[in-house]
């Protein structure tokens, strides 16, 4: 990154509309790499779970797209189901 | 801004190549010869293919979680 092109401002020159733009921005980057993270470790595990034969084609065929879609749904349920439980856990502990 | 928004789509798609690699070379190479065979290349190519789709396929059904569920993520 070439910071030598940064002008020489102070956030406190911001006008208020422009601190809240500022903001709004950086929660969105925040929010969209936080998706993509996500994205790439559920790709890799329902990867693993789901292309189990040889790579022969390009394309995922209907078994291995369902599988996929599965996948997602289901870890997201065990996910839920685990905070779950120890949401029950905790109350007896 | 740009900037920051073009840094983090470097930084997806260097997430997506290494994860590629990761799992392509897993596939198409269990016995690592003394150079890339074709057929261990053609594997790569077809398998990279086949990851960003299956990646595409994820991001989707995630999309769907979400806006179905949306304190569900």
């Amino acid at each position: 990154m070439d910071t030598s092109s940064i002008p020489d401002y102070s956030v406190s020159d911001f006008s208020d509309k422009d601190k809240k733009d500022l903001q709004t921005f950086i929660e969105n980057e925040q929010q969209k790499a936080k998706f993509q993270a996500n994205v790439h470790s559920l790709t890799d595990l329902c990867w693993t779970k789901c292309i189990t034969g040889k790579i022969s084609s390009t394309t995922i065929d209907r078994s291995e797209e369902s599988c996929l879609v599965n996948c997602v749904n289901r870890f997201i349920d065990s996910q839920k189901a685990i905070v779950g439980q120890l949401d029950v856990m905790g109350g007896r502990t | 801004m740009s900037t920051i928004a073009q840094q983090s789509n470097i930084e997806n798609a260097r997430t997506l190549i290494e994860k590629i690699n990761e799992k392509c070379f897993e596939k198409c190479i269990p016995k690592p010869g003394g150079s890339l065979s074709s057929g261990e290349s053609t594997c790569l190519t077809t398998c990279m293919q086949k990851y960003m789709q299956a990646w595409n396929v994820v991001s989707q059904a995630y999309i769907t979680r979400i806006k179905s569920d949306p304190r569900g993520n």
